[in-house]
């Protein structure tokens, strides 16, 4: 099997049955949320992907993590309320499950999502000081990945805001964030990255992950430098509900191999595919697939 | 005990009151017919009568809560309260069926009842046809259940109500506004326990402080569910009977609750309850009872 997998950054879209939720509650059964992370696991499968995930379907990917860490409240706009702590695991259940239903071939990604990502989407009432929120984030997703890592194989933290916003400790905040985690560690960050290459560079991963697909100036941005980490190659786009033919992809990769040759180990679309109709997402993971096979065996 | 700093709406609705600051009116209690799908019309009939002589004695409004589950019994149930549920008496219809739901709306709405109707309830499983004949035929009043699946806590339940969670297009008071209907009552939605059942009574006063509308919700629904209770088989009627405090010990406004049969404990109960709390927020906060308040009842 080749060394480069096809994988996903996180999210998969699913439809709810918001009355079967209902009557579930009229019955006073649990809420399960199973169903929904079959469906997005067995696409994932069905398509062919190697690393899969556990799909993201519970909330935006935000919420998954502000929802139960102590200290946030649920708002249009989510509420730092107090002192940010762990108070328990946070996608350690659902991981446990897809590890029980996946055959042993695919491996599973687990995911986080950023200090910084999570500091920026608050609206802060308790701290006013946005480096010790960042670092109390980065604490208790620490406690978190600590969990997750007996059952996945690599971790991946999404931090989108660095493509807007990275602030001068995001080493340091990334270091906090992983201490202690011996996996694989890639950091997935969409949007416009051009100017923070050097920076994203130095931080402690070992995959770098983009959306070459929607930025493909990424490409000449990269050539620029001395590119020592590995990359997971965005080929499919996460905000266009046009399925890329196989064909396209294979060219797209061939740019990247291009630019990063070897370095090259991971392929997957741009960003989670939560936006996108189920059918759309699903073709696209198929033609990843087909693509890769084709380009690398 | 407390009172809150927002203003709290009171609503009626044929008569009956509900709402307001703890100790103001007295606790409304929805005793629920037909729980179990098959119309007993019969013994109904009775516990019916019963409820309004207790609810006369106590002070404590009733409204009756029919379930209606097969679309088989619908025109019967129809029937029935309006032979037996007095003219100028509120009534409730428990429905979870989006198909039966409307045609529900349609038949109040022709026998002209929408007005004395209570609309149980809008939820995050309420369709967009439901939503378009509420548009048509809009009850007097409509509980709001504030279900979360995603989130059971007391945060979770305000996101229902401001965005469904983003389960649906809008907020379920959006929804509500949508519909054009004016009276609303918050169920915060009692859950199984070890399901974070606490959090339906936590829920109240957070819900009452945010949006003053009147809030309750069914939380002899978790006695039920309560198997540990099985091993004290003597005592859970009294549990569930005594669970009910905990709506206007929190502030609440309304208690949903069942079976009917237990009505001639629910209600002195509740009464005994909305007693002390009168007694405390009047020399405390100056909050005085309604004029058929418990308290005017037994002690004036």
């Amino acid at each position: 099997m080749s060394k480069v997998k096809t994988t996903v950054i996180g999210s998969y879209p699913v439809d709810f049955d918001n009355l079967e939720f209902f009557k579930n509650y009229s019955n006073q059964n649990l809420t399960s949320w199973k169903n929904y992370i079959n469906v997005a696991v067995d696409d994932m499968i069905k398509a062919g992907i190697d690393i899969v995930s556990d799909g993201q379907t519970r909330d935006p990917f935000v919420n998954i993590f502000l929802r139960k860490l102590k200290g946030c409240r649920i708002r249009e706009r989510p509420e730092i309320i107090d002192k940010i702590k762990y108070k328990e695991s946070i996608t350690v259940e659902d991981i446990k499950y897809v590890r029980s239903i996946i055959p042993k071939k695919h491996g599973l990604v687990g995911l986080i999502a950023g200090p910084h990502t999570l500091t920026c989407s608050c609206v802060d009432m308790f701290y006013n000081d946005e480096k010790e929120l960042a670092f109390d984030f980065a604490q208790a997703l620490n406690f978190e990945i600590k969990k997750l890592v007996k059952y996945v194989d690599i971790v991946s933290v999404d931090e989108p805001f660095y493509s807007i916003s990275m602030p001068d400790y995001a080493k340091e905040l990334m270091k906090t964030v992983l201490d202690g985690v011996s996996c694989t560690k890639r950091l997935h960050v969409c949007g416009d990255v051009t100017k923070k290459i050097s920076n994203l560079l130095d931080l402690p991963f070992d995959i770098l992950s983009h959306e070459f697909k929607a930025k493909p100036k990424l490409f000449d941005s990269f050539k620029e430098y001395n590119v020592t980490k590995n990359i997971c190659l965005g080929c499919v786009r996460s905000d266009d509900v046009r399925v890329e033919t196989k064909d396209e992809i294979k060219d797209h990769i061939q740019k990247g191999i291009n630019v990063f040759d070897n370095k090259i180990v991971q392929l997957s679309p741009d960003c989670g595919l939560r936006m996108l109709p189920q059918k759309v997402a699903f073709e696209k993971l198929k033609n990843l697939v087909k693509a890769c096979r084709e380009v690398y065996g | 005990m407390f009172s809150f700093t927002k203003e709290q709406k009171i609503f009626e609705i044929s008569g009956v009151k509900i709402g307001g600051q703890p100790g103001n009116l007295p606790t409304v209690l929805f005793g629920g017919f037909f729980f179990k799908g098959e119309p007993y019309f019969d013994t109904a009939k009775q516990q019916i009568k019963d409820m309004y002589i207790l609810s006369n004695k106590t002070g404590n409004p009733v409204i009756p809560d029919f379930f209606i589950k097969k679309e088989e019994n619908l025109e019967k149930i129809i029937e029935f309260i309006i032979k037996e549920i007095p003219k100028n008496k509120p009534f409730s219809v428990d429905i979870i069926e989006p198909d039966l739901k409307i045609k529900t709306l349609e038949i109040l709405s022709n026998k002209n009842l929408l007005k004395r109707t209570v609309y149980n309830s809008i939820h995050i499983g309420t369709t967009n046809e439901e939503r378009q004949t509420l548009k048509k035929h809009i009850p007097e009043m409509a509980i709001v259940v504030a279900f979360n699946p995603k989130d059971k806590s007391p945060d979770g339940k305000i996101e229902v109500l401001e965005n469904s969670a983003h389960l649906l297009d809008k907020g379920l008071l959006d929804i509500v506004k949508e519909v054009g209907v004016k009276k609303i009552l918050i169920d915060t939605a009692a859950l199984a326990p070890g399901n974070y059942s606490g959090a339906a009574i936590a829920a109240i006063p957070v819900i009452k402080e945010e949006y003053g509308y009147p809030t309750g919700c069914a939380i002899h629904n978790v006695v039920e569910k309560s198997s540990w209770l099985k091993n004290f088989e003597d005592s859970r009627g009294i549990v569930d009977v005594a669970s009910n405090i905990n709506i206007p010990v929190f502030g609440g406004d309304f208690a949903i609750f069942g079976p009917v049969e237990r009505a001639n404990q629910v209600f002195p109960i509740v009464a005994w309850e909305d007693i002390l709390i009168s007694e405390y927020t009047e020399n405390y906060f100056g909050i005085t009872p309604d004029n058929f308040h418990p308290r005017r009842k037994f002690f004036e």
